[in-house]
């Protein structure tokens, strides 16, 4: 067996020593007691005497280089030509060691991360693999399913090759960047599955693999929506905390309404801003009450060539105003003021009495105050269903799928009664379908 | 700038001082020839010679008390006290004595005298030479209590206490010893009671003393990583306190996280927090955390020693509990 | 008696009324504390007067003395005033600590009282100290550490005799041996010989009356000659006696120390009768004259009384003051 020469502890403060000078070379023939190199600790110069014979060999460190206490720097072979391995360190504190001591080793491949997929997602719950270890796999083949938020979706391996390890059990919760997976390329000798619970599993390197497939990036730690803690208590106490509350306070914002929402506790600042943006509170009906829903589905191409037509022939150009008209139209009861706000693109304006003017000539104005409808057209984005709930007012919501129009009528049941609300979406959409009624 | 280590720092200080004031010693267990165990006061009985670096037997009562009674009639007594630990030898002469004197006497005597020792774990020095035990003495009014982070605080703030006319105590991290950082080549001394913002940063506030500094900043270092932003500062002294400077931060960033290598209860950490959570209370936007050593005789086992010390990657991984919002110890 | 002579009058009678003095405080200080004037609790040196005076008269403002718990007579001996000592006595912002050390903590640094100190042989590293900076800074000062045969149970002592031996300071350890530990016969807790200890250290010692005045006194000069030479550190073991118990208030202490032991003490060792007659029967001094410095003691310490009762305590905002030096 070689003799392990390491860097010796001599001062009280030590914790390296600078080898100053080899005193014997790689090769040479030492016995126990030879000084083998000098060692400059704190304030002194000593010699290191080897601790049995043999020869010096596998020397990792110079002369002039600084050693920290315990490390191997060489050793005393029983051939000169020493083990042929050079000496691992000594020096690796007992914590690093208790990691290691009982890891399994990993095989070599791509490790498969438990994707980001939802927006307030830090976590993924591994519903069940679709693979076993040892199983041959494409790029897109299913790997294994996966709960996150309240959707259940599928994931693929992402890369060609063979499951050389499963990490992760059906049922555990694995946080976003976690490694579930390691796919290797060749046909792996050893195939295995283990619980994530397991303290061996490679660490969550978001920089593991440059070429991961798009699916398997790791989610962004920068201060994270954080997963629903806890649900409204039942003793009413609000879990927030003091900042929240302090601004909350001077923005006069109500945490209560937060609860009534749905919003997970504890609120911090940045739930303030989802308070800031619910709809104002004296016009929203009260939680609980009923709401009302309805929706019509028409041919897109009427109001499309409709539109063609106002523009081409009477210069009409703001679609909105049109749409305006329309509804103000079917809501018009008798001769009062009627506000009607267009939202598009996030932005809103108001028409007064838009159904009043020469059709499309109503003037846009701003919106800060509630109106008495709400269109809010969403037939350019990928929206094709809504349910939203009651606001502040009735709303109209425009959504399209390739050639067809829905038009979802939301409000609270103190807003329209049924009679009015059926009328109104009735009308609004027979106008959209046929404009030229609208005429008539 | 040259960079030197923390033990020469001391060194320079405490030479440049007897240079500059007479009526400065040194005292102490093997502070001569020996120039103590970690080679710290090296050379200094060669310029000044036996009798003003005096070797004691081991009787740390019996040379405190003399060091008390000296800085009671005209000199500044310079005190080593080998261990750390040896603290709760010298209690009495210290707590009793030279914290209470000025006071008791209705500001008629005064303790001018520093009594410089050491702390920290990870040694391998078991339970009775690895301790942290600052916080017993900052508990006592009438004590200041300097804890340098590196050399260059080492220095300055060594000088400021030879100067200083009461008793302070100097907590050195005999694990830094051989740490090297810059230092001017001037004199400079650095105000007790001012705390050093080591790192700007808006996310979180870490609060590290000593070599918790260290770990504080290897926790910005991985933070900033991920796109949190730490600010570490350094109290310096944690009597006196710069409130000031830390409550101002954790206004600005609304979570904390105070770092200190003593025993997590009744400790340092404790104090600053409840302090943050007095003054800052509703700035803050995540509870503030104390991070000290475990509530254990530090144990011999390198394996069991280890985990008994905060780490970089347990500050950063609280720091990015807090940060995400995440309740923490919830009931 | 040590010796006759009439050359130091002035010594004499100054002597003598030292221990007047401190006898008459003493008995006012109890006065107030008994009818509740006075806060906290107090130790009454009554019976050791010839100690605290016998070596007080033979330093000067100088030399530095540490006291204890049990120090009301060290302070009066190395020259306070009645008037801040009261005023300290019933915390008042005159006393000599402003108020804030009390019986148990007088220091007079003007005098070089360093100070009593209410842990039982916690002053004896200061003394020991303030020895060791006047060796340092060649002043020439002798440092005196009282305390009692109680505290020869502590360890420090130890520790720092050892210390003023190996470096020859200019230090003497009085120890007022009254014979008691607080509430326990000082022979049930001290073994072989208390002198031996010292003499262990190679410190000269002396065992003496202590309640001869001029015995004391004379050794103390010698002893602080020598010191001054850097012939030190010496041991005195004065042999005294405490009328009072361990504390005002400790007043049924049959159970330790017998009334006849008491009385004997009082009736034929009294340090101020029995030197009152040697000072007359000297011709130093007239009967008459001698009770003509007992009534203006008396008459001294009582208004004294008056002024500290009517005197101002200190203002609230001084309670955070001189915690630091600023």
């Amino acid at each position: 067996m070689p003799l392990d020469v390491i860097m010796p502890a001599l001062g009280m403060a030590q914790d390296s020593g600078v080898i100053v000078s080899w005193l014997k070379q790689p090769g040479d023939a030492v016995a126990e007691g030879d000084a083998l190199f000098e060692v400059e600790t704190d304030k002194a110069t000593m010699e290191v005497e080897a601790q049995g014979k043999g020869y010096l060999t596998d020397v990792t460190a110079a002369a002039g280089e600084s050693v920290p206490v315990g490390q191997v720097i060489a050793r005393i072979s029983d051939s000169a030509e020493g083990s042929g391995t050079a000496p691992a360190s000594a020096s690796a504190p007992a914590s690093d060691a208790k990691n290691k001591a009982s890891a399994k080793p990993m095989p070599e491949g791509r490790e498969v991360i438990m994707p980001a997929l939802g927006m307030a997602q830090d976590s993924g719950l591994l519903v069940s693999w679709q693979v076993a270890p040892g199983d041959k796999v494409g790029a897109e083949d299913v790997l294994f399913e996966v709960e996150t938020d309240k959707a259940a979706m599928e994931v693929p391996a992402g890369f060609d090759g063979y499951v050389a390890a499963l990490l992760a059990e059906a049922g555990e919760d694995i946080p976003v960047g976690g490694v579930v997976a390691i796919i290797s390329t060749d046909k792996p000798e050893a195939p295995f599955a283990q619980s994530a619970r397991s303290a061996d599993k490679p660490p969550a390197t978001p920089a593991a693999a440059p070429d991961q497939a798009e699916a398997t990036k790791p989610a962004p730690a920068k201060p994270k929506p954080e997963k629903p803690q806890s649900a409204a208590r039942s003793d009413g106490r609000i879990l927030a905390s003091p900042k929240a509350r302090r601004l909350a306070l001077e923005r006069g914002l109500d945490l209560h309404r937060l609860v009534e929402v749905g919003h997970p506790q504890p609120f911090h600042v940045r739930d303030l801003e989802a308070l800031a943006n619910l709809p104002d509170a004296t016009a929203t009906p009260a939680a609980g009450a009923a709401s009302r829903r309805l929706c019509a589905r028409l041919p897109a191409a009427g109001f499309e060539a409709f539109c063609a037509w106002a523009s081409g022939t009477l210069d009409i150009g703001d679609t909105n105003a049109l749409l305006a008209g329309f509804a103000a139209a079917c809501l018009r009861t008798d001769d009062s003021a009627l506000l009607v706000e267009v939202e598009t693109f996030g932005t809103a304006h108001a028409y007064q009495d838009p159904d009043r003017p020469w059709l499309g000539q109503a003037k846009r104005q701003s919106a800060d105050t509630t109106p008495a409808l709400r269109i809010r057209d969403l037939r350019h984005s990928a929206l094709s269903l809504v349910e939203i709930g009651a606001e502040d007012c009735p709303v109209l919501t425009l959504s399209q799928r390739k050639s067809s129009v829905t038009v979802t009528l939301e409000c609270g049941a103190d807003q329209l009664s049924a009679q009015d609300a059926i009328a109104l979406l009735t009308g609004f959409a027979g106008r959209m379908e046929q404009p030229l009624r609208h005429l008539l | 700038m040259r960079e030197i280590t923390l033990s020469k720092a001391v060194n320079e200080a405490i030479a440049e001082e007897m240079r500059r004031d007479p009526t400065v010693f040194l005292m102490g267990e093997d502070v001569a020839e020996a120039g103590t165990p970690f080679k710290v006061l090296a050379g200094l009985v060669e310029e000044f010679g036996t009798e003003r670096v005096i070797d004691t037997p081991i009787s740390e009562p019996g040379f405190v008390g003399l060091a008390v009674g000296a800085a009671m009639t005209g000199t500044r007594p310079i005190v080593d006290l080998m261990f750390g630990d040896f603290i709760f030898l010298v209690m009495d002469q210290l707590c009793n004595q030279a914290a209470k004197t000025h006071y008791m006497s209705g500001g008629k005597l005064s303790v001018p005298m520093v009594l410089r020792t050491n702390m920290g774990a990870t040694r391998r020095s078991a339970a009775q030479h690895s301790q942290s035990l600052h916080a017993l003495v900052a508990h006592i009014p009438g004590l200041k209590v300097a804890m340098p982070s590196s050399a260059y605080e080492a220095k300055g703030l060594m000088k400021t206490a030879i100067r200083d006319n009461n008793p302070v105590v100097i907590f050195e991290d005999k694990l830094m010893y051989q740490d090297k950082a810059p230092v001017p080549e001037e004199e400079y001394l650095i105000p007790f009671g001012v705390a050093n913002v080591k790192r700007e940063g808006t996310d979180i506030t870490l609060i590290g003393t000593s070599s918790m500094v260290q770990v504080a900043e290897a926790a910005a270092d991985i933070l900033a990583s991920e796109g949190i932003s730490a600010e570490v500062i350094d109290p310096r002294t944690i009597v006196p306190l710069d409130e000031e400077t830390l409550i101002k931060s954790v206004k600005k960033t609304s979570r904390a996280i105070v770092i200190d290598e003593g025993h997590q209860s009744y400790g340092v950490t404790g104090e600053i927090a409840a302090r943050l959570n007095e003054k800052a209370f509703y700035h803050l936007d995540a509870p503030v955390v104390r991070m000290g050593a475990m509530d254990v005789p530090v144990p011999f086992s390198p394996a069991l020693e280890d985990i008994t010390v905060p780490t970089p990657e347990g500050v950063a991984a609280m720091a990015r509990k807090l940060c995400s919002g995440e309740m923490i110890h919830a009931a | 008696m040590a010796k006759a002579a009439k050359t130091n009058t002035e010594d004499y009678l100054r002597m003598y009324t030292q221990m007047v003095r401190i006898r008459a405080f003493e008995d006012n200080a109890n006065q107030l504390y008994l009818s509740a004037k006075m806060p906290g609790l107090t130790h009454m040196s009554s019976g050791q007067e010839a100690v605290a005076v016998g070596i007080c008269e033979a330093l000067t403002p100088e030399d530095k003395i540490t006291s204890t718990h049990r120090g009301h007579g060290h302070c009066v001996a190395k020259g306070a005033e009645f008037k801040a000592m009261f005023c300290e006595l019933l915390g008042k912002e005159e006393g000599y600590c402003r108020g804030k050390g009390g019986s148990m903590h007088i220091a007079d640094q003007s005098n070089g009282n360093l100070g009593a100190n209410a842990i039982v042989g916690g002053s004896m590293g200061i003394a020991t100290g303030a020895a060791l900076s006047a060796k340092m800074q060649k002043t020439g000062a002798v440092a005196v550490c009282f305390f009692g045969d109680g505290a020869t149970a502590q360890g420090l002592w130890y520790e720092v005799m050892n210390m003023a031996a190996l470096w020859g300071l200019p230090v003497i350890y009085a120890c007022e041996n009254n014979g008691y530990s607080e509430y326990t016969r000082t022979d049930e807790i001290a073994a072989g010989s208390i002198t031996a200890r010292a003499e262990a250290f190679g410190i000269e010692s002396y065992d003496l009356d202590g309640q001869d005045v001029l015995a004391v006194n004379d050794l103390t000069q010698k002893l602080v000659e020598r010191c001054r030479k850097g012939e030190g550190p010496f041991f005195m073991n004065l042999k005294t006696y405490r009328y009072h118990g361990h504390h005002v208030g400790d007043i049924n202490r049959e159970y330790y120390r017998a009334k006849d032991e008491e009385s004997e003490w009082k009736t034929t060792r009294d340090p101020i009768t029995n030197f009152g007659k040697w000072l007359e029967g000297e011709k130093i001094a007239t009967t008459d004259e001698l009770i003509e410095i007992n009534n203006s003691v008396r008459k001294e310490a009582e208004e004294a009384v008056a002024y500290a009762l009517e005197a101002k305590y200190p203002d609230v905002s001084e309670v955070d003051m001189h915690v630091y030096v600023a």
